[in-house]
């Protein structure tokens, strides 16, 4: 099982590879875009999968990464492989304070917090037209490297497929880490994580830093990918889909991003004149899947088991 | 000045103690929070406008119908969505009811189309002046209508079987099945009642901002006067709202209008943050 897992993964990598050189451009750009994407999904990994706190965030911090590196190379001049890592890390220092504030609460504080963070930060992005400009949207200015500018699909799919590949690698390394165990232990229980010693406060705004930094990340390569960002794509909405993107995949499974993203980037595709209401569709998606395969929510089955468990001593009770 | 802005501040504020007061019902009985819920005024106030000029219906039996859509709709996301979901954990049912929100408002862009809709005003729109003030009928009307409704809300709770049934489970919720109650129908009234106030504020509303897909962001207005109420207070989530509501109006007049959404939007975070069991709510123990 084991020897066929890696041969599994050295067989996608390969086709990830050759792929630029047999695929139409159009394939290309996407397997980029799913690329881009799971890479702002894997932060929900992170947050929701792994350390068990809701976030609603996840746009916005998709947005800093997008306007603040465009906004960079625009107003300074940075190039953006200085001007994304930099407003990466800036983004991650900003869900580490948020986080921190918001340890003081949990559960619908902290996804109505969340959601009221989007919705500011949505707001900002509209009204502040100095900065932002407003509501009419923002030209990306395209990647710079060494003199030579970026914009074709294979040429943006060099840079972002091997970071998204980094990324699913990372969430691997992360879960095994004594960071994941801690995120896990206090996913299952805050106060039996805290028992043994793990500082469970500062674990939970680690995760949430982490989220930004890779929301931040995704968000700017996702900019590069479309050229024009328009405030209407970075609202509450937005992040519900991520979510969505997020669960579907499997919030515990390292590959769970890039799966996810590929179906919601792929379906739309081939569903021609449906794509009006993929919204629509992948919300109903959504509610069926939460409904019908909880344990798809497999990072949560500690606690379903948990829940059970209490269930069953209430029962027995009455 | 400010005479005028505690007039304003409180119409706005009775739609916002509305939607507080479906949060907080809910909430006190299931421990759900349903982030669907500003969706669902969204969809009454359709609901109003197909009667209207889909079906010929004249204003009020389209309000009508439109009230009992919604009651069908609360009793369809309780026994469809929420009651398999019992006992999951709090993650999956924010999930859940964040999804039936975003399904609502993909249905309703998809079968209405994404601009807005006229729809009519309960009252005339043509403001008059009573001693220096400028007064809108058609907002005392929505003022009148949510105080009437919060009134018949309190006597339900008070004295009626089906409104005693759901005090007790509030109280407690075992103690209630003991005597006979059946929790699970209580839900399910409370999902009904929810709808309801959602969808008497979601009419009332619609004509006072635009009716388009995304007029549900204002569910989060109702947040934050639940949360400045205490979330677990009847009689606070109405302050709350009446707070909300003030205070918005006078971040409108005395700081810019393009800030009043972000000030009630900070106030909530704040809220949160600061002052999680609110004005008038208990603390609540964190349970292990």
């Amino acid at each position: 099982m084991h020897a066929l897992r890696i041969l599994g993964l050295l067989a996608t990598l390969g086709a990830l590879a050759a792929l630029p050189f047999v695929a139409a451009s159009h394939i290309v750009y996407l397997v980029a875009l799913i690329g881009s994407t799971s890479i702002i999904v894997a932060g929900l990994s992170v947050v929701i999968g792994q350390s068990g706190q809701i976030s609603i965030a996840q746009a916005s911090f998709a947005a800093l990464g997008a306007y603040g590196t465009a906004q960079l190379a625009n107003m300074a001049g940075v190039p953006h492989w200085i001007g994304l890592p930099a407003v990466s890390l800036g983004t991650a220092l900003v869900g580490y304070l948020f986080g921190l504030l918001s340890l003081r609460v949990a559960d619908h504080y902290l996804a109505l917090a969340t959601m009221a963070l989007c919705a500011i930060v949505q707001l900002l992005l509209v009204h502040m037209e100095d900065w932002t400009g407003g509501a009419v949207g923002l030209q990306v200015p395209p990647l710079a490297l060494g003199g030579r500018i970026l914009t074709q699909p294979v040429e943006l799919y060099a840079v972002i497929v091997p970071l998204a590949v980094a990324t699913a690698w990372f969430l691997y390394a992360l879960q095994g880490s004594r960071t994941g165990r801690a995120f896990a232990a206090a996913r299952m229980s805050e106060v039996g994580a805290a028992a043994v010693g793990i500082p469970v406060l500062r674990y939970k705004a680690l995760a949430f830093s982490i989220s930004a930094f890779l929301g931040a990340l995704g968000g700017g390569l996702f900019a590069l990918q479309t050229t024009y960002l328009d405030p209407a794509q970075f609202g509450i909405l937005e992040s519900v889909r991520l979510i969505a993107i997020a669960v579907i995949g499997g919030l515990l499974n390292p590959l769970g991003p890039a799966i996810g993203a590929a179906v919601f980037v792929l379906l739309p595709e081939t569903m021609g004149a449906l794509g009006r209401s993929m919204g629509l569709v992948f919300s109903l998606l959504l509610i069926a899947f939460i409904i019908l395969a909880p344990g798809g929510l497999a990072g949560l089955a500690g606690r379903i088991r948990l829940n059970l468990a209490q269930r069953r001593a209430e029962v027995s009770r009455r | 000045m400010l005479g005028q802005v505690l007039v304003s501040g409180i119409t706005a504020g009775a739609v916002y103690a509305l939607v507080a007061l479906g949060f907080v019902v809910l909430h006190r009985g299931t421990r759900v929070v349903h982030f669907g819920l500003g969706d669902q005024l969204t969809l009454s106030a359709y609901a109003v406008v197909v009667g209207q000029v889909f079906l010929g219906l004249p204003f009020w039996a389209a309000v009508l119908l439109s009230l009992a859509l919604s009651a069908g709709f609360g009793v369809l996301i309780e026994r469809g969505v929420m009651r398999p979901l019992r006992g999951s954990p709090l993650l999956v049912m924010v999930i859940a009811t964040l999804a039936i929100g975003a399904a609502i408002r993909e249905a309703i862009r998809v079968g209405m189309g994404p601009q807005p809709w006229p729809i009519p005003f309960v009252l005339s729109p043509a403001p008059f002046t009573v001693g220096g003030l400028v007064l809108v009928p058609a907002t005392l009307a929505v003022a009148g209508v949510a105080t009437v409704v919060m009134l018949g809300l309190f006597l339900m709770l008070r004295h009626t079987r089906f409104g005693r049934a759901i005090v007790a489970v509030y109280e407690n919720p075992t103690g209630a099945a003991i005597v006979g109650i059946s929790v699970q129908d209580v839900h399910a009234r409370l999902w009904v009642l929810a709808s309801v106030l959602a969808a008497v504020a979601g009419i009332l509303v619609a004509p006072l901002i635009t009716l388009s897909p995304d007029m549900g962001t204002i569910g989060i207005k109702g947040f934050a006067a639940a949360i400045l109420g205490g979330f677990n207070s009847l009689p606070g989530a109405i302050a709350g709202g009446l707070l909300l509501g003030i205070l918005e109006t006078a971040a409108g007049v005395y700081v810019s209008t393009a800030m009043k959404d972000v000030v009630s939007y900070g106030l909530l975070i704040a809220c949160v943050l600061l002052l999680p069991q609110g004005l008038f709510g208990k603390a609540e123990a964190r349970k292990v």
